[in-house]
């Protein structure tokens, strides 16, 4: 693929672009990552908001709150050197970036999925309890198979904002396209000015983002839930 | 091994000016990018609200790609690529300034087309029937309503974007994040002062919410409120 890219668009023009292409594919590591993570633990603490117990309602609300409000740059910043300097070990940027931002999915995606099992009407739960469900069964049975409906749109929307979101994972020493280019940007070489590598690289991103934003638009139309949940993760 | 020293950072004068100066020039920046992101938002979505030709095609493509690219990438170029390009020279306050404006716009002419599809059609009828002319249907009875129905989310997109904005550090801007990562430079004492600036972020954010909010009640008295 190097010595296409290089036979067809030249000397640096060719390899620069194989770097920025190669280099992307960590940047949708890492989102994946990010977005199986955050998914995970963003529904343990969904379950913990809608669950019975005060306390355990009380924790995931703090959790989201908390990481919804805490920037995602300080995330990075925190777990990429905070906690190292604060342990007095390193850690790999790999790490650090996986949990900064596997922590920020988790909050968003908490939201956005206690909204869609909130606005399934509460007499739904009466009528499983009214069967002798217990929570779980009416949350398998009943519950989920409408949340999902509701859910689907702006979880797929969520997740451009997560590639979004590992471009900063650079400031940590993170090797994705943003570092990767950011170096072919500096490097005093013709043809990879700054005005040409970085309008590529938002080329690159927005390759990634447009297909699932444009994704997130069908589902919201096909499955009707235009405007059904509180637009946490629009952005 | 594990030991606080918050004092590091709050014994010392320089530290806590620049920490001063971070939070002056973050809010500065970011209200006055949101006001001109607001203006030009306003002229985007009614291009494509009207479908003007060419226009309305136009201001797609650009909320479409701003939205689907990284912040900084957007920056990185409008400080780095730009003035490169058409060779011009400004301060790292004006980049940052015309970098979070384009950005702005493109999330608040979201929010705000959707505010103008959903205005009910009998009231600009109503006005028309009034013999209202088109540029005072706007000002006086679609803006208004519009404004005060998106209201809401335009308050959280902001604070969103308030908390994406420690990027403008990057391209050498003094803000916020700018003298934690200097103070970090000084002392070592990195997960204090990332704290700290975790906690003034988050105060700013919720000051910005408590003044949204009192600013909704006061210009939006009239609306209906469930």
């Amino acid at each position: 693929m190097s010595d296409l890219l290089v036979m067809l668009f030249g000397k640096p023009m060719g390899i620069m672009l194989f770097q920025l292409l190669s280099a992307t594919q960590y940047t949708i590591y890492l989102s994946a990552i990010a977005f199986a993570g955050g998914g995970l633990i963003g529904g343990l603490v969904t379950l913990a908001r809608i669950s019975g117990q005060k306390h355990l309602r009380r924790f995931a609300s703090g959790y989201i709150w908390c990481f919804q409000s805490v920037p995602l740059l300080m995330l990075l910043f925190l777990s990429g050197l905070g906690v190292p300097r604060l342990m007095g070990q390193d850690v790999d940027p790999w790490i650090s970036a996986m949990a900064s931002l596997t922590i920020y999915a988790s909050a968003y995606l908490a939201e956005v999925w206690r909204g869609a099992i909130q606005s399934i009407p509460s007499g739904q739960w009466e009528a499983g309890r009214a069967l002798g469900m217990r929570f779980f069964a009416i949350l398998r049975a009943i519950i989920l198979p409408q949340a999902l409906r509701v859910a689907l749109a702006p979880t797929v929307g969520f997740s451009v904002q997560i590639i979004k979101g590992t471009s900063l994972a650079y400031i940590i020493g993170f090797q994705d396209l943003m570092n990767i280019g950011r170096r072919w940007a500096n490097a005093p070489v013709d043809g990879t000015e700054p005005f040409i590598v970085f309008p590529l690289m938002a080329l690159i991103y927005f390759a990634l983002c447009f297909p699932l934003s444009r994704f997130a638009l069908y589902l919201e139309h096909r499955l009707g839930t235009i405007g059904k949940t509180p637009p946490a993760a629009t952005a | 091994m594990l030991e606080l020293r918050f004092f590091e950072i709050y014994r010392d004068a320089d530290f806590m000016w620049r920490l001063a100066e971070g939070v002056w020039l973050s809010v500065s920046l970011t209200v006055t990018a949101a006001v001109a992101g607001f203006l030009v938002a306003m002229g985007l979505a009614v291009v494509r609200n009207a479908r003007v030709p060419v226009l309305a095609l136009l201001s797609t493509c650009y909320v479409e790609f701003i939205r689907n690219t990284p912040l900084i990438v957007q920056l990185f170029f409008v400080a780095f690529g730009l003035p490169l390009l058409l060779g011009y020279s400004w301060p790292f306050w004006g980049h940052a300034l015309l970098g979070l404006a384009l950005n702005f716009s493109a999330y608040f002419a979201e929010i705000l087309r959707s505010g103008l599809m959903a205005i009910p059609k009998g009231q600009i009828e109503a006005a028309e029937a009034l013999g209202l002319r088109r540029h005072v249907r706007f000002i006086k009875i679609v803006a208004p309503q519009v404004i005060a129905s998106v209201y809401p989310s335009l308050t959280s997109q902001f604070i969103f974007l308030f908390l994406t904005t420690g990027v403008i550090s990057e391209i050498g801007v003094e803000d916020l994040t700018h003298a934690g990562v200097f103070i970090d430079s000084r002392t070592f004492r990195s997960f204090e002062v990332f704290i700290t600036l975790t906690l003034l972020y988050v105060a700013i954010a919720l000051t910005f919410k408590a003044c949204l909010l009192a600013m909704d009640r006061y210009f939006f008295a009239w609306k209906v409120r469930q």
